[in-house]
């Protein structure tokens, strides 16, 4: 925005009104008088328009951080609107934003309010958004300023969190506090029996029906009740498919995302603690830790994971997770490195449980064109693995959202209680 | 039929966006058909219409003047001053006033009512001096006027024209000022 400088219209007008009047006065051109007689109007309104002073203009947004499906709006912060009289803001379009109005177009007068633009990120990530061009124009539409490029900003898009919910308990909660039942008896609310009194027992403890009834004092057992430790390993080495953002079909590293996002909101709010490793090229990796905080800096972490194609496997998956632990891998188990990674871990003694991301691929319907055949080989081949790793006893359930873990947390907490040999 | 119509349309281009400009193209030449019977030279024909398309897919090209320019100088050097000059005038600045109305924004920029209504009554202000001086030049004798009344009506005009804009202004100002204060109020952030 530097200057003012006279629109088209206002040319035209200036043109059509200075040939009449010219060619009227000199010519005695009768006609051409009476047609110049409107633009003549026309042309003195929109020269003594001209606004005194350049604006400047800047763009603001609501928010910065958002998860995917919600929207913000850019709002416009002009200087001096004297003698402005209509603004036009064009966004310019950017991948996985929905913007309102459809094109990014708007305008409006000044009396009526500046126009504001809402955006509405479709997928989590790191999006750009205010990418735009601002142009103001003065009264009788006669002197234009700009358009002018705005800078854009940038917004932190979190994954969705999909609805999910999980009534089964983590195997071997081994943390001092949480709602999960301990394995262990002691102080806590959860009805574990009645048995004869004992030295040492507390006599707040004391059933005083089932001691009358059977003459000798008895007391109730409790459990209680300790936080898991959980990890999620997200497997950001490749991205299938096409994502379609929150409104169309997901990507394998969409569905990576949200399920991973899904549980660490799940477990923060059960009051485990969640730590995250993000398998890529620019990997990252958050401690296992608690609290509406750090559920905050996995989201962030997830948002910022990014697919590159020179991404290379690990051998092993170094977490450092107790015996107690739970590791979700989250993975569409394409490589087989991965899965002997996740094999390693789970003879380590950690509870592994294979969350099988790939989801529902529509094939060609040419079935034998090359990339069906590739397609199919390769689905061959992952299949093996994922039945190599469910004989190791490593359970692999594809992701379905709510409850998709219920049925295989219940047969890891009854395993958990059977002895077993560990190998290291 | 409309959603048939909307496919082959450019993105963002809305029906009545297309209905202006549609009439951005038929005005100019409907202008030049008044002349009808009398057949405008098919050189004249052919370049109006031409840049009248051309102005109705870019309603802020140099072709729209020369089409609205070409139109008054074949009624100029025909040198027709009956009613039908009054309909061109009509014509030629409605044309105007609807590239103007498409000129704020891209073809994605739907046409806002309330600028359109704004326009309205802009183009009927503008109109107010057309039957004004057609009335003028058909009771004028241009041989029997003295020689100084060209000049004084031209002065006239002019002081007529420079003292109306300068009452429209500042009341356009005021207007502006209190409506700009009170948008700023209700569209600040913190207002919600």
């Amino acid at each position: 925005m530097n200057t003012w400088r006279p629109t088209p219209s206002l040319v035209r007008a200036c043109l059509l009104a200075l040939v009449g009047i010219a060619g009227g006065v000199v010519a005695g051109l009768d006609v051409l008088v009476v047609l110049a007689a409107p633009f003549v109007v026309l042309g003195v309104m929109g020269l003594l328009g001209r606004p005194r002073h350049v604006p400047e203009v800047r763009t603001l947004i609501d928010h910065h951080r958002l998860h995917e499906g919600q929207g913000t709006a850019s709002r416009l912060d002009i200087t001096d609107l004297a003698g402005v009289e209509h603004v036009t803001r064009v966004a310019a379009p950017a991948p996985h934003v929905a913007t309102r109005p459809t094109y990014g177009a708007a305008g409006s007068l000044v009396a009526d309010g500046l126009p504001i633009l809402e955006f509405s990120p479709r997928r989590w990530g790191r999006r750009v958004i205010g990418a735009e061009r601002v142009a103001l124009t003065s009264t009788w539409a006669g002197w234009r300023c700009g358009p002018a490029d705005m800078p854009e900003h940038g917004l932190s898009v979190l994954p969705q969190s999909t609805p999910y919910d999980s009534r089964a308990e983590v195997p071997q909660p081994d943390g001092l506090v949480g709602r999960h039942r301990s394995r262990r008896i002691g102080s806590g609310t959860e009805f574990e029996g009645i048995r004869p009194f004992a030295t040492g027992d507390r006599l707040k403890r004391i059933n005083w029906p089932v001691s009358l009834r059977t003459g000798e004092l008895h007391v109730i057992t409790t459990r209680a009740e300790q936080d898991a430790g959980v990890w999620l390993v997200v497997d950001g080495l490749r991205d299938i498919g096409v994502s379609g953002g929150i409104d169309g079909a997901a990507s394998t590293l969409d569905l990576t995302v949200r399920a991973a996002a899904a549980l660490a909101e799940h477990h923060v709010r059960t009051g485990d603690r969640v730590g995250l490793l993000v398998i890529a090229s620019d990997g990252a990796r958050v401690r296992l830790g608690a609290g509406a905080r750090h559920l905050h800096r996995l989201q962030g972490t997830l948002a910022r994971v990014r697919t590159e194609s020179r991404s290379v496997p690990p051998d092993r998956l170094d977490l450092g997770a107790g015996a107690g632990s739970v590791v979700y891998v989250l993975s569409p188990m394409l490589f087989t490195p991965l899965v002997t990674a996740t094999a390693s871990l789970q003879r380590s003694g950690a509870s592994v449980v294979v969350i099988d991301t790939l989801g529902e691929r529509a094939g060609s319907t040419d079935r034998l064109a090359l990339s069906t055949l590739a397609a199919r080989m390769q689905q061959v081949e992952r299949d093996d693995r994922l039945q190599q790793l469910a004989a190791l006893g490593c359970p692999v359930v594809p992701w379905r959202g709510p409850g998709t873990l219920d049925t295989v947390l219940h047969q890891l907490a009854r395993r958990a209680q059977v002895p077993k040999v560990r190998a290291r | 039929m409309t959603s048939s119509v909307s496919r082959h349309l450019p993105p963002g281009l809305t029906l009545p966006s297309l209905a202006l400009r549609a009439l951005l193209l038929v005005l100019p030449c409907a202008a030049l058909a008044l002349a009808l019977p009398e057949r405008p030279h098919v050189v004249v024909v052919v370049l109006v219409v031409l840049c009248s398309a051309l102005w109705a897919r870019v309603p802020d090209h140099l072709a729209g003047a020369v089409s609205l320019a070409l139109v008054v100088a074949w009624w100029t050097v025909h040198d027709v001053l009956d009613w039908r000059i009054l309909v061109v005038g009509v014509l030629l600045l409605a044309a105007h006033v609807v590239a103007t109305l498409l000129s704020y924004g891209p073809d994605a920029l739907a046409v806002d009512p309330r600028l359109a209504r704004l326009w309205l009554a802009r183009g009927l202000l503008a109109l107010v001096p057309l039957p004004v001086t057609w009335l003028a030049l058909r009771g004028l004798d241009a041989d029997l006027a003295p020689p100084w009344l060209w000049m004084t009506a031209a002065v006239a005009t002019g002081l007529l024209l420079a003292v109306t804009s300068r009452l429209m202004q500042a009341e356009g100002h005021d207007g502006l000022l209190s409506d700009v204060g009170r948008a700023a109020r209700t569209s600040g952030p913190g207002a919600q």
